[in-house]
């Protein structure tokens, strides 16, 4: 019972000196700045899941690919002078097609509109669903079901070519073009094939010819696929189509070029039940960065960027959609073709993305630097206890024990010291390969040697204080002097290089990530300026710049003037004379 | 003990610890992974797997690589103590020929970072001292934690982001403009060499050539310099403030205020007096340091000191440089430390070595 009440005593009086030293800490203004800073740091590292959508290096998680365009700036960079970067046509990133996967006209609750010059051709929604994965971050943009567009003529009246439309409007609001248009289409064609004189099996009685568009709903609108040529390997154009020279087609759109698709009765290729797919496994993508659209050798129409000359007239309203021309001979037989649409969608990529911006990868910077605070904080926290706990022992060893011990020890540290320090680092980073424990443990053995000179220093004195050799006299073992009377009177300096040594540790990685020597699986703010400066040579990027440096700055300053405050608090003799 | 065996244990510690470097220099590269003959080999030759064989031996031979371990190590350490570090596996050319050529511009970057940071440490450290307790004074501390504290590699980035990118004031590498790779400038040359005789042709030296000289390599040297000076000077403010503050409360300086000087007197005849001690002895310490001190600064800027090729080096893994680099630096840190500890004594001469 004394026990218990001694010890509760005790606990009670270590609590009232941790609460009266944390209320001296609390009145010193450096380390009220710093542990705010550390407090905002640590937030960002915990939370770092919480505060961005992307992954640690800044990709989409879902499909991993990059959000954003290459190397562009933040959003804000529109309100920004010009001196400084800021451009007021500065786009962002927009999904045109809200629901791709499951497109439906907008009588059906969806977002397409429908034009059409023929009363025989009739929209609806289906259930056949594609099971094609969409490109270009529209993962999140999912869903089942298609659109099914029909065409059906009785025995004996006109044919003719029978123009349809499936388009979205939608409004552009930037001053400057987007950076690349990333569109995507599936499609299966069927009709009757009960053709006269010919076998059922392969022919298709009415023709299909397809047109994806894109440009203002009052100037004139692009054909964007199908590509002409078959130039370069990222171009597809599905197998089994043949081209058509279609000219002087009606309606306001440009074609500057050929190059209509047509599903026709001979080359069609059919499977299940007379079906035709645009590509058999794959559906077809468009992207205004493909080298067919922008070769000037191609035949196609793009003098230069398609993104820009498609969004010129901005900013405004503009659409996006498909046209489907029914080629329709006339025959004497009742006809009907169905076109099924799946995946069917359109995003822009813009001239600015985030907060922060985006790398020469497209990858999300802000969502990198919120990352980069946990290998920060968990590297210089776990290499401050490291070599703390190897500097103390050392220095508890040298000062207590005797000569030959003390001599060693201190003649290894003095090599140590006298070494160049970032060479060796950086030979042995090379040796061992740049992993983040790896880095820990070098940083760590090489970083103990100024604190166990302090530690000796310190114990070399109190050895000879008189309570130890009162307990010595006493008869107490050497392990219970160091632990109980050598140890606490260490203590305020184990706390100040606890804090002195993250910066270090955090600007050593930095440093190291900066040369080159990162891990290649995680994304450090060190390895964030390699990739500016070093990979992608964007010396003049500031808003990638600055970000991670200021981080580093800062995250090391809250550790030194949090130290700087402890040495105050801790050494009386430091405080400030007046 | 007097100071002529102080001297002398000092001599041998110090050789201990130099022979102790020598030995980890020797282990730690001994001990790297890979064959230097492989490295020393060209790759793309087309001989026959003996007429390699053979090449490789006489690589060995050449090298020294096929001498058992203990005549190496010897050679080793003989070719260390003449400052004999062979050749560069990399460019061949004489380790000692590279170290004299990119001494001069090291020297003058750290020697005048290290110069100027001193120099603006102390001054502002007393005109601190002077406004001690105000928000200018912890403000200044807290300015210099912050900036001792910057990756000095992003503060030579920002550098370069301002003053090069945006602003076009300096120039962003090298050492003087690239122009002059092949020599100084035309007329500069002309002048200063004896192709001829006449006295007025020496004399014609231009002064505006010369000072397009020196303003090359001043302009070359400044965001460096800017950025080292910027990175080292907080710890002068910082040790000057400190020891400024010790020496303030003694006797002598109220003594010295009571006799009425002013305060500027007392702080730099009184008070700066007694506080140079650790202020000189860190500055020679830090001078042993300037052989290894600006690898990333000289890196970012690719200026082609010591530092940078240190750094070319180590990417590399240039046995031979790398060596005579950490030998050398170590030789230079050992000699700084016994030229601190005399400085003790001659500043105070209270100071009895022991």
């Amino acid at each position: 019972m004394i026990l218990l009440a001694r010890t509760q005593g005790k606990y009670e009086f270590m609590l009232r000196r941790f609460l009266g030293f944390m209320s001296s800490l609390l009145k010193n203004g450096k380390s009220i700045f710093g542990l705010i800073l550390i407090s905002v740091f640590l937030v960002l590292a915990l939370g770092a899941s919480f505060l961005t959508p992307y992954t640690a290096i800044g990709e989409d998680p879902l499909d991993r690919l990059a959000p954003a365009a290459s190397n562009v700036p933040p959003t804000w960079f529109r309100s920004l002078p010009t001196w400084l970067g800021g451009n007021p046509a500065l786009s962002e990133n927009m999904v045109i097609v809200q629901n791709p996967g499951s497109p439906r006209l907008i009588a059906d609750g969806g977002e397409f509109g429908l034009e059409t010059d023929n009363p025989n051709v009739s929209a609806t929604a289906s259930n056949i669903n594609y099971p094609y994965d969409l490109p270009f971050g529209y993962k999140r943009y999912g869903g089942e079901g298609s659109l099914r567009l029909t065409y059906t003529r009785q025995g004996g009246t006109a044919g003719g070519e029978v123009r349809t439309v499936i388009f979205k409007e939608f409004d552009f609001p930037y001053t400057g073009p987007p950076s690349s248009f990333y569109a995507a289409i599936a499609m299966q064609v069927n009709g009757s094939t009960a053709l006269s004189g010919v076998p059922a099996v392969d022919k298709l009685q009415v023709p299909v010819k397809v047109n994806v568009i894109l440009g203002p709903v009052d100037g004139r609108k692009w054909q964007i696929w199908p590509p002409v040529e078959n130039i370069f390997y990222d171009v597809r154009i599905p197998k089994g189509f043949t081209k058509d020279a279609l000219t002087g087609a009606p309606g306001p759109i440009e074609r500057p070029l050929v190059g209509a698709l047509v599903f026709d009765n001979v080359t069609g290729e059919f499977i299940d039940s007379g079906w035709v797919t645009s590509v058999k496994n794959e559906l077809s993508t468009i992207r205004s960065s493909s080298q067919e659209l922008i070769n000037p050798k191609s035949p196609f129409p793009f003098p230069s960027d398609p993104a820009r000359i498609v969004f010129s007239a901005n900013p405004g309203k503009y659409m996006f959609g498909v046209e489907i021309v029914f080629v329709d001979t006339g025959s004497a037989e009742d006809v009907s073709t169905t076109v099924t649409i799946d995946n069917f969608g359109l995003l822009l990529k813009g001239t600015s993305f985030g907060l922060f911006g985006a790398t020469h990868r497209g990858w999300d910077i802000f969502s990198q630097l919120v990352h980069g605070t946990r290998i920060s904080l968990y590297l210089g926290i776990s290499v401050a206890v490291f070599s703390v706990a190897i500097g103390l022992a050392v220095g508890l060893a040298a000062g207590y024990s005797g000569r030959i011990i003390d001599e060693l020890l201190m003649r290894i540290t003095d090599v140590l010291l006298v070494l160049p320090g970032l060479p060796l680092l950086v030979v042995l980073i090379a040796i061992l390969g740049a992993s983040i424990d790896n880095l820990v443990i070098l940083l760590g053995v090489l970083g103990w040697m100024g604190f166990a000179r302090m530690v000796r220093s310190q114990v070399l004195s109190i050895k000879e204080r008189s309570y130890v050799e009162a307990a010595k006299a006493i008869g107490a073992g050497r392990f219970h002097i160091i632990i109980n009377h050598v140890l606490p009177s260490v203590m305020s300096l184990v706390y100040i290089s606890l804090a002195t040594a993250v910066p270090g540790a955090v600007t050593a990685e930095a440093a190291l990530s900066w040369l080159g020597f990162y891990d290649p699986m995680r994304m450090s703010w060190g390895r964030m300026l390699n990739e500016a400066v070093v990979e992608a040579g964007a010396i003049s990027s500031w808003w990638w710049i600055l970000p991670p440096g200021v981080c580093i700055s800062f995250l090391a300053a809250s550790f030194i003037l949090v130290g700087y405050a402890l040495d105050e608090v801790l050494n009386p003799k430091l405080r400030l004379r007046k | 003990m007097g100071l002529r065996s102080f001297i002398l244990k000092r001599l041998v510690y110090s050789f201990v610890l130099i022979l102790l470097v020598i030995v980890l220099n020797f282990v730690i590269f001994k001990s790297m992974p890979g064959d230097p003959v492989q490295f020393l080999m060209k790759p793309w030759t087309r001989e026959s797997p003996e007429v390699r064989q053979q090449q490789e031996q006489e690589l060995r031979d050449l090298w020294g690589f096929g001498e058992p371990f203990e005549v190496q190590a010897v050679k080793y350490v003989r070719n260390l103590f003449m400052f004999n570090f062979g050749r560069s596996f990399v460019d061949k050319i004489s380790v000692t020929t590279s170290l004299e050529r990119r001494l001069p511009y090291t020297l003058m970057l750290l020697g005048g970072s290290a110069i100027l940071s001193i120099l603006l440490g102390v001054i502002i450290g007393i005109l601190v001292i002077q406004r001690r307790g105000t928000v200018v004074d912890s403000g200044t501390v807290t300015g210099s934690l912050v900036m001792g504290s910057l990756p000095t590699f992003w503060l030579g980035l920002v550098f370069l982001l301002f003053f090069y990118s945006m602003l076009h004031w300096f120039p962003n590498k090298g050492a003087f403009p690239d122009a002059w790779a092949f020599g100084w400038p035309v007329a500069l040359t002309a002048s200063s060499s004896y192709t001829s005789t006449s006295l007025s042709s020496v004399l014609s030296f231009n002064m505006v050539e010369a000072w397009a000289l020196v303003a090359g390599y001043l302009r070359h040297l400044f965001l460096p310099l800017l950025t080292l000076t910027v990175f080292s000077v907080g710890g002068w403010i910082l040790l000057t403030r400190a020891t400024m503050l010790d020496v303030i409360t003694e006797d002598y300086i109220v003594t010295a205020r009571a006799k009425g000087l002013t305060e500027r007197t007392v702080l730099f005849k009184h008070a700066l007096k007694n506080a140079s001690l650790p202020i000189i002895t860190s500055a020679a310490l830090s001078f042993g340091f300037i052989l290894t001190g600006a690898i990333i600064t000289e890196t970012v800027f690719t200026y082609p000191g010591l530092g940078a090729w240190t750094w070319m080096a180590i990417r590399y893994l240039d046995y031979t440089v790398l060596m005579a680099i950490f030998y050398i630096v170590s030789i230079c840190v050992v000699v700084a430390n016994i030229v601190a500890d005399l400085l003790y004594g001659v500043i105070d001469p209270r100071i009895k070595y022991g």
